[in-house]
C-alpha cells in the first residue's frame, strides 16, 4: 500500500475516539468537543461509519424471546412531538407566530456554513458521572441544529453553543429551557447568537439533568420570558438530552 | 426511522425484529456473556427509541447506525467491568475470528468487503491492534502494556494504520 498522508490532528483524534483507544479522560474531552464542534462531531461519525463494516463479519445470534417485552416496558412515553405540544400548552402568547418564526429561522440556519465558535480551552472532565448532550433542532428543519449543549456532571455545568449567526435576531433574545418530567419548564438563562456559554446549574436542577430530559429554546423580548411559568414567545427548537 | 422518532412503538418493534439477532451477535462478540449482552441490547433499543430523531439517512445506513450504537454500548459495559478486563497477556491479543471466512466474505456487503480488503493490506501487527481496539475498546495505555511496547510507538502504529485505511477506502 502506498504511503497515505497523515491525518490532521483533529481527524486523528476523531478516528481514535471512533476506534475506542482513548482513555476515560480523553474520551470525555472528545465527547464534550463533539457537542460543541460540529466539524469534529462529523469526523467522528464518518470514522464510525468507516469502521462499522467490521461488525458485518460478526455472526448473528437471536436474543431470548422475552427481551422485547422487557424493552417495551422501558420505553418512555414522551417523544419530541409530545414535548413540543407541552411547550405550546405552556406558552401564553398566540400560536400564530410559531410556524413563521421557525420557518424564518430555518432559512437563517441554512446560511450558517461554519461552526461559529470553537472553545479554545479544553475543559478537563473527570471520567466519572454521566455526560449528556443535546442538539436543539427546529421541528421544521431537522438537518442542522440551532444549538448544541453538553452537560458535564462534575463541573455541574452545561456548555451551550448557539450555531445561529451572530446578531441574527434584533430586539429579541434566545432563552434556554430545561424540561424534565412533568415539571414546568425551568429557565436556564439567555444565550447569545453565535456564542458559547457555560451555565453553572443550581443544585436543585442537577438531579433533573438525566437521559430523556430535554432542552428547548424560545424567542423572547429583551430580558427573557414575560411568563413565570415558561416561554412567553415562540419555541424555535427542542432537543432531548442523551448519553453520548 | 422517522416513525420511531415520532414515537411509534410498532416501528421500533419492526426494527427490533429485523436487527436484534445481528445486534445481539455484536454484543455477544464483545462481551462473551449472554446475560450482560441482553442487558446491553435492551439499553441499545431504548437508546434508538430516544435518539431516532438524530438519525441521518444521508450519512449512514440504518444498519450501520444501530450496529455502531450496539458496539459502543457493549464496549461501555466491557470497560465498566474494570481494569481486570484488560489484564490479559500478550498471547491473548490473538483474535479468534479476526480473519473472515470465505463464505462470510461472499455474503458481506460491498463496503464490508472494501474495509476487510483495506485492513488486510495493513501489516499484520497494525491490523491486529486495530481489530482488537475496535472489538474490545482497549485504550492505548492497555495496548502498550499488553504488547510491551512504548505508548508513543503503539499510538503511531495506529495513527499511521488509520491514515492508510482511509487512503485505501477512498482510492
Amino acid at each position: 500500500m502506498s504511503e497515505a498522508p497523515d491525518l490532521s490532528e483533529a481527524e486523528a483524534l476523531a478516528a481514535e475516539h471512533a476506534l475506542g483507544v482513548l482513555n476515560a479522560r480523553e474520551r470525555a474531552a472528545a465527547e464534550t468537543r463533539m457537542a460543541t464542534d460540529p466539524a469534529f462531531a462529523a469526523d467522528v461519525e464518518a470514522w464510525r461509519n468507516r469502521l462499522a463494516p467490521m461488525l458485518d463479519s460478526v455472526a448473528s445470534a437471536p436474543p431470548s424471546p422475552e427481551l422485547w417485552r422487557r424493552i417495551e416496558r422501558l420505553l418512555p412515553a414522551n417523544d419530541n412531538g409530545a414535548l413540543m405540544n407541552r411547550l405550546k400548552f405552556w406558552r401564553n402568547s398566540a400560536m400564530g407566530g410559531f410556524a413563521l418564526a421557525a420557518a424564518s429561522l430555518a432559512a437563517v440556519v441554512v446560511q450558517v456554513n461554519q461552526p461559529p465558535v470553537t472553545i479554545e480551552k479544553q475543559v478537563p472532565v473527570s471520567p466519572q458521572g454521566q455526560l449528556l448532550s443535546a442538539s436543539v433542532v427546529s421541528q421544521d428543519s431537522r438537518v442542522q441544529p440551532l444549538f448544541v449543549a453538553a452537560y458535564d456532571p462534575d463541573r455541574k455545568s452545561l456548555i451551550v453553543t448557539s450555531l445561529l449567526p451572530e446578531g441574527s435576531e434584533r430586539d429579541k433574545v434566545h432563552e434556554l429551557w430545561l424540561i424534565a418530567g412533568q415539571d414546568k419548564p425551568k429557565s436556564l438563562g439567555l444565550v447569545e447568537s453565535g456564542k458559547a456559554k457555560v451555565i453553572a446549574l443550581p443544585t436543585e436542577l442537577l438531579a433533573k439533568m438525566a437521559d430523556g430530559a430535554a432542552l428547548a429554546v424560545s424567542l423572547e423580548p429583551p430580558g427573557g420570558s414575560k411568563s413565570p411559568d415558561g416561554p412567553s414567545g415562540p419555541v424555535i427548537g427542542v432537543g432531548k438530552l442523551s448519553k453520548l | 426511522m422517522s416513525r420511531i422518532a415520532a414515537g411509534e412503538r410498532e416501528a421500533l418493534r419492526q426494527l427490533y425484529d429485523a436487527t436484534s439477532a445481528k445486534l445481539f451477535g455484536v454484543c455477544l462478540r464483545i462481551l462473551s456473556d449472554r446475560e450482560e449482552s441482553e442487558d446491553v441490547l435492551q439499553d441499545v433499543y431504548v437508546t434508538i427509541w430516544r435518539r431516532a430523531d438524530r438519525f441521518d439517512g444521508a450519512r449512514a445506513s440504518v444498519m450501520t447506525w444501530v450496529s455502531t450504537i450496539a458496539r459502543n454500548r457493549a464496549i461501555d459495559r466491557l470497560r465498566a467491568r474494570g481494569p481486570m478486563a484488560y489484564a490479559e497477556q500478550v498471547d491473548d491479543l490473538e483474535i479468534a475470528d479476526g480473519s473472515v471466512g470465505a463464505e462470510a466474505l461472499l455474503e458481506a456487503a460491498d463496503d464490508s468487503n472494501r474495509l476487510q480488503g483495506c485492513l488486510s493490506e495493513l501489516d499484520d501487527r497494525t491490523e491486529k491492534v486495530i481489530r482488537t481496539a475496535f472489538f474490545e475498546g482497549v485504550t492505548y495505555e492497555a495496548l502498550a502494556r499488553r504488547m510491551d511496547a512504548p505508548l508513543g510507538t503503539v499510538k503511531s502504529w495506529i495513527r499511521r494504520g488509520l491514515a492508510k485505511l482511509k487512503g485505501c477506502l477512498e482510492s
